[in-house]
């Protein structure tokens, strides 16, 4: 792909291991692209935030009244059924989607070497994007949703803010992309790309109005699960792919199975999504099809894992000094866990058990928040002291969220999956009364309302953290770490020593 | 990989191909489904329920698809006599087939609880009438007047038991009782024939039909004053 | 049953032939090639020299022997005090 105009590199200079530019220049590329992209993603980890204590609360909401029923009964923004979808939609579109923009904004000026192009586009569009949401989440708890899960937003007042806001960061990041100086697109490229080609096409036929019937049930899941595989995951394995290897200054094992594991991915994946209806009035060839491909992701899930393992071997021991490390390989390991899960939960014979019960409700936080989630951290972790510029304040205060966060989700896990299983055997019983299938659940439910707040209370942490280190003091701002070591003087971009 | 052309092509065609499978032919394949004659399009005011019924998310805890009774045991736990087809959902905008079972599967309801009189209490507060019950109570579908103040057209509701309100008297709102009308119009018994309504579809099957024809030669899930779902 | 077994096989085949087609597309053009430079694209001297706390004296010498002289990180970069 030529770049208009500019002179190229000579051939292999950037891309060759160990004869790369004179360490200054590096340096220079590297300040310039953070430099570049510091507003958009600052504004995207903001919001984000602010959308994960929201969604936080209203989870922990959700979660009190499936034991305590008549907590606070009285008002309708209140009710279970709507506290739980802002819960989802908060965490999905807010937190989770906010701080991937975020990521991808920072990510994809590293690896074409290059600063960000139209970075205020990119921050429009953040904001617009956010606005989306508020007013999406607004509507929800005024009782008005489009009444499809994982699509409840309003599909004409809040969704089409959403792709016209994710349209233009992606705007951005393609033309950034198109002005590369490297040669090679890193894996993580492929990723992010395809995220966010991905993300407006399903997001748009999942909200098509003129579905309904059974038709409507599988465009709700071919978009949902979409939603979780070709935007969740996939900016989630892009960030896993850069983070480790950065991390531990050695490549990734193997670039073929990466090449693997990405198209595999694409291929298969993305017919995945009829699986959360098997039993259901739907052609049993589309159900059979799904099955066939969520059965078929053991090729691209194992290519990712190995590699990722092959990767880390030996050096497990990282993960005590690096808190990105930390958060990044167990987010790997929950993706090859809840991707095994998926895979055996699919087959129609243990869906029988599984179906409608909270062992659905645990696989998912497998993925949202021990995959997803955790990565999203432990991204942040590296990526924020390059863009204030200083390190974070605290040790104790990332020990503090680890910890909690950990314990929270190894608990709510834990309980959901054990009692979710206690009640789809119940529930296939025909000799069992319904009503034993609802008390069954409760150990189950209260446990998880102490891992939420646990949840929580890791996420108040993390906040405030993030607070105190974005509006530290202005005498840190001089310092760059990790670029300091030997003589070199830190030049704003384009200025001075 | 050094071709951003190649990457667009493989990502677009990727999904393109799923969109064609899940989505296109579906759409073709499932054009002929009719609704059968004995189903009727939602009323206004049951149209008006079910918006009240997605307003408040119920579908996060009911279900409403009957599964295949060769494949696991909805039929025996008298949901329905028959597997679900997609004929049953052809007046269905957006469908609410549900992902849990945290309360029961609610699309034969209208056969299982026809008593308006009960769902009113059940939403006003369900543990009155289920005591084991986790179901959310819903006082802000109905309002609490003065004894005086109850007017010839409302609805009464007779609510018992601790959480009654003291001295007044409770009246569903329009919302409540179109919820309610929505939610008996959920019967889905008539017969199907298992070839022309469902091609290929999962919850139709010869054990299905049988388990149909043995539901119909028997009462079928109880009679309508059964209080247990 | 078989129609629709049917169609998932030659849909299956027909989708699995196009993928093929544009693999072996992709490798005759030289997509393939180089795979192993792709990789080191992110790093930068830094990344390569930094020394890093958990490794062992052999794969400190392997740094060492690939990249050149170790490049000490700065106070309180994997913790500890600043």
């Amino acid at each position: 792909m030529s770049r208009p105009g500019e002179a190229r590199e000579p051939p292999g200079a950037l891309s060759v291991p160990g004869a790369g530019l004179p360490l200054e220049e590096e340096v220079d590329i590297r300040l310039r692209a953070d430099a570049s992209s510091r507003r958009p993603v600052l504004v995207c980890f903001t919001t984000a935030l602010f959308w994960l204590l929201l969604g936080s609360i209203a989870g922990d909401v959700s979660s009190l009244k499936l034991h305590l029923p008549d907590l606070l009964v009285r008002q309708g923004w209140l009710t279970f059924g709507r506290q739980r979808t802002v819960h989802l939609n908060a965490m999905i579109y807010g937190w989770a989607s906010l701080a991937m923009l975020g990521v991808s904004l920072w990510i994809v000026p590293r690896l074409v070497h290059n600063t960000l192009r139209w970075p205020r586009l990119a921050t429009a569009g953040v904001v617009v994007w956010n606005v989306g949401v508020a007013i999406g989440i607004a509507l929800i708890l005024a009782g008005i949703n489009d009444g499809i899960e994982w699509l409840e937003m309003h599909r004409y007042l809040a969704d089409p803010l959403l792709v016209v806001g994710g349209g233009m960061v992606g705007v951005t990041l393609l033309v950034t992309l198109l002005s590369r100086k490297v040669d090679h697109l890193y894996v993580s490229v492929w990723y992010m790309f395809g995220a966010f080609v991905w993300f407006p096409v399903i997001y748009v036929i999942g909200n098509w109005p003129t579905f309904h019937g059974v038709e409507s049930g599988a465009v709700n899941w071919f978009y949902a699960h979409n939603a979780l595989g070709l935007w969740l995951t996939a900016v989630g394995l892009g960030a896993i792919y850069y983070f480790i290897p950065k991390v531990l200054g050695r490549p990734i094992y193997s670039y073929q199975l990466s090449l693997l594991g990405f198209w595999g991915l694409a291929f298969f994946y993305s017919l995945n999504g009829m699986h959360h209806l098997v039993g259901g009035p739907i052609p049993t060839w589309m159900i059979t099809t799904s099955i066939v491909a969520s059965v078929l992701m053991i090729i691209p899930v194992l290519a990712v894992a190995v590699n990722h393992h092959m990767t880390m071997i030996g050096r497990f021991s990282a993960l005590r000094y690096s808190p990105t490390l930390r958060f990044v390989v167990l987010g790997a390991i929950a993706y090859t866990a809840v991707s095994l899960q998926g895979m055996f939960t699919a087959l129609r014979e243990v869906n029988r058990i599984t179906h409608f019960t909270q062992w659905t409700i645990a696989h998912s936080h497998v993925g949202v928040y021990a995959f997803v989630t955790f990565v999203l951290f432990g991204s942040m972790y590296y990526i924020m002291p390059r863009m204030v510029r200083r390190e974070w304040p605290s040790e104790r205060l990332i020990r503090w969220h680890f910890w909690l966060v950990l314990s929270g989700i190894a608990i709510y896990v834990i309980a959901l999956t054990v009692v979710g299983v206690w009640q789809g055997l119940a529930l296939i019983d025909p000799q069992v009364p319904f009503q034993r299938t609802v008390e069954i659940q409760r150990p189950g439910l209260v446990a998880r309302s102490v891992a939420g707040l646990l949840l929580t209370a890791g996420h108040v942490v993390f906040v405030w953290h993030y607070w105190r280190m974005v509006r530290g003091p202005a005498a840190a701002r001089e310092l760059p770490p990790f670029y300091g070591v030997r003589p070199i003087v830190y030049t704003e971009p384009g200025g001075k020593p | 990989m050094t071709r951003v052309g190649l990457l667009i092509f493989g990502v677009i065609a990727t999904i393109g191909f799923a969109a064609i499978i899940l989505v296109g032919l579906p759409r073709v394949a499932l054009f002929s489904v009719t609704a059968p004659p004995e189903l009727q399009p939602y009323d206004p005011v049951q149209q008006r329920g079910r918006h009240v019924y997605i307003a408040n998310g119920c579908v996060y805890c009911h279900s409403q698809q009957i599964r295949n009774a060769a494949f696991t045991t909805d039929v025996l736990r008298g949901w329905g006599d028959r597997a679900s087809v997609p004929a049953d959902y052809v007046y269905d905008r957006p469908h609410l087939l549900g992902t849990m079972r945290t309360g029961p599967d609610l699309i034969n309801v209208g056969v299982r609880l026809p008593n308006a009189d009960w769902h009113l209490i059940h939403l006003y507060d369900p543990r009155s009438l289920v005591e084991w019950s986790i179901m959310p109570a819903f006082p802000y579908l109905f309002e609490e007047k003065d004894p005086e103040a109850v007017g010839p057209g409302d609805r009464v509701v007779p609510v018992r038991g601790p959480r009654a309100p003291a001295g007044k008297v409770v009246v569903a709102t329009e919302d409540a009782l179109a919820l309610v009308e929505y939610l008996l119009s959920l019967r889905r018994v008539y017969p199907v024939p298992e070839v022309e309504s469902a091609p290929g579809a999962e919850g139709v099957g010869p054990a299905a039909g049988a388990a149909g024809a043995a539901a119909a030669r028997a009462p079928a899930s109880g009679p309508g004053g059964r209080t247990m779902p | 049953m078989l129609p629709s077994s049917l169609a998932v096989l030659v849909t299956g085949l027909f989708l699995g032939a196009i993928a093929l087609g544009a693999f072996i597309w992709a490798w005759r053009r030289g997509q393939f090639d180089h795979l192993e430079e792709q990789a080191h694209v992110i790093f930068d001297e830094r990344d390569y020299r930094l020394e890093r706390p958990w490794e062992t004296e052999a794969e400190r010498e392997e740094r060492r022997r690939l990249y050149g002289e170790p490049v000490p990180p700065e106070p309180g970069e994997w913790g500890g005090a600043r």
